[in-house]
């Protein structure tokens, strides 16, 4: 019996095609993970937004909406400018010599390089975590409560209760409630790092930036931190640069990719790594380059 | 690293597309049992549907193994994706084969499916969509696709028509009943089998496009 009519498939498979196709015959399924939603209102935005470091342009022409209340995660390789960019949302670049920036960048409608702009009260709204811990060598109390007694609460009682509310928002008050005038050194990296939060969270902030914040970390002190973003998802704003692809899939509700300065795509974090719409930005998060 | 996953990529689609040919084969041979009086090659498919058994499992353990240890993402994670729904979608098209097979191999079921022009046009139809429906998974052609998906509801309409030529010719005798029955559900496993050709063709524009177009095919 032969089975000649049969097709025999060629064991080489072609390649599988990148872009779109134009066949629009049917409808795709409505999908969750796609579903276009009205956008959230932009808590940050930048308008062709570039920053150069004396003649490098580090961001270029970055145009994008950050929604409040959501978490936003930043991804692209080395030198692609996404801690650049987000050291500019609270005017961190000022210290750097040479550093520009042209284009607009505002937090609601306040243009964060405008000449109005009180940087102080903008670091109060803005928060920052970086990627390793960084308490002051003072008491766990102390840490907590810098931000706090900096902006005239002087009161031990008021204090008290600003501490406990922002370790217990960062999930730190049941393992240090004992031993709050206990040096913060003393503390592993991850509780180190879960108190640098508590001191951001502790001026009562309404956006968060975080530059690499797990990157120090162990994979249990890891997960401790991404279960802190998904709680604070809602309450806060939260802008985080990951070198980690899983993370930003797992932590984000949105994903900007930067190459070289330039935003490439934003989207959805479930659309960017299912079915990325730009060429290199599926190539990076595959891991073809980068 | 990279490198590696890609080989390892190509290499799993590589036996994916290896089981297709296999499940292919075995089709064209269940449907030649219906019309002939072949019962060593009734049996060979029985017996062929042990490899695609396997075939199915080793894939599927790949396919797992990937997963867990590179997380892929994008167009290696939608590949993955549709392998491991191919994969499940091949299997089920071998032992429709074998229910083929097994029900054709009595001669009083081959003389009756002799008399049904449906019956005939139906095998080659079910033949021809699964192979289109290979070939589109092999060359990652979502027009291929949507012309597979497009072709469900003639198959569906000839199975309606076998099943009403049973119906105006029934013969109530209990030899003629058991082979009625038996060119029924001939019919109904070469239409089931045209329904995972669709289903493999809506994984492929699933795999081009990213586009989930389940169910839509459907008359």
């Amino acid at each position: 019996m032969t089975s000649a009519n049969t097709t025999k498939i060629n064991a080489v498979p072609t390649p599988i095609p990148k872009g779109p196709t134009t066949r629009t015959a049917l409808r795709p399924v409505e999908q969750p993970m796609n579903k276009p939603e009205a956008p959230p209102p932009a808590h940050v935005q930048a308008a062709d937004f570039s920053i150069y470091y004396r003649t490098t342009a580090a961001v270029r022409n970055v145009t994008l909406d950050i929604p409040r209340g959501h978490v936003t995660a930043i991804i692209g390789p080395s030198g692609c400018g996404k801690s650049t960019f987000l050291r500019a949302i609270n005017r961190m670049n000022d210290l750097i010599p040479g550093c520009r920036a042209t284009g607009r960048l505002q937090l609601d409608d306040q243009n964060i390089y405008g000449p109005q702009i009180d940087v102080t009260a903008l670091r109060r709204r803005v928060g920052m975590v970086f990627q390793k811990p960084n308490p002051f060598p003072k008491s766990i109390f102390d840490n907590v409560a810098y931000g706090p007694r900096i902006h005239g609460i002087r009161r031990r009682s008021d204090l008290a209760d600003v501490v406990e509310s922002s370790l217990t928002k960062a999930a730190l008050w049941d393992e240090v409630r004992d031993r709050l005038s206990q040096n913060a050194l003393g503390l592993s990296g991850g509780q180190q790092q879960r108190l640098c939060i508590a001191r951001a969270l502790a001026v009562e902030p309404e956006l968060l930036l975080m530059d690499e914040p797990t990157s120090a970390l162990d994979p249990m002190a890891t997960d401790h931190i991404e279960n802190l973003i998904a709680e604070l998802r809602g309450t806060y704003t939260i802008i985080i640069v990951t070198h980690n692809m899983q993370q930003a899939a797992r932590v984000s509700d949105l994903t900007a990719f930067l190459y070289v300065g330039e935003l490439i795509e934003m989207n959805a974090t479930s659309t960017i790594f299912t079915n990325p719409k730009e060429l290199r930005t599926q190539d990076y998060i595959t891991g073809r380059f980068g | 690293m990279t490198a590696h996953f890609v080989t390892l990529l190509d290499e799993l689609r590589r036996r994916s597309l290896r089981m297709a040919s296999q499940v292919e084969d075995l089709l064209y041979e269940a449907c030649e049992v219906v019309f002939e009086c072949n019962q060593d090659l009734a049996l060979r498919v029985m017996r062929r549907d042990e490899e695609i058994d396997a075939a199915e499992v080793e894939v599927e353990a790949e396919v797992i193994r990937i997963l867990a240890l590179y997380q892929p993402v994008g167009v290696d994670l939608r590949l993955l994706c549709t392998i491991l729904k191919v994969n499940s979608d091949l299997e089920r098209v071998a032992d429709c084969a074998v229910n083929i097979a097994e029900r054709a191999r009595h001669d009083e079921v081959q003389e009756l499916a002799r008399q049904i022009p449906e019956l005939k046009q139906l095998g080659p139809f079910v033949r021809q969509i699964l192979r289109d429906a290979i070939q589109a998974y092999s060359t990652s052609d979502t027009d291929g696709a949507y012309r597979v998906g497009e072709q469900d509801a003639a198959i569906d309409a000839l199975h309606g028509e076998i099943v009403r030529w049973i119906v105006a010719n029934a013969d109530r005798s209990p030899e003629s009943m058991r082979a009625q029955l038996d060119i029924l559900s001939i019919a109904k496993n070469m239409e089931r089998i045209a329904d995972h050709a669709t289903n493999i063709a809506e994984d492929v524009i699933f795999l081009s496009t990213g586009e989930i177009v389940r169910h839509q095919f459907r008359s």
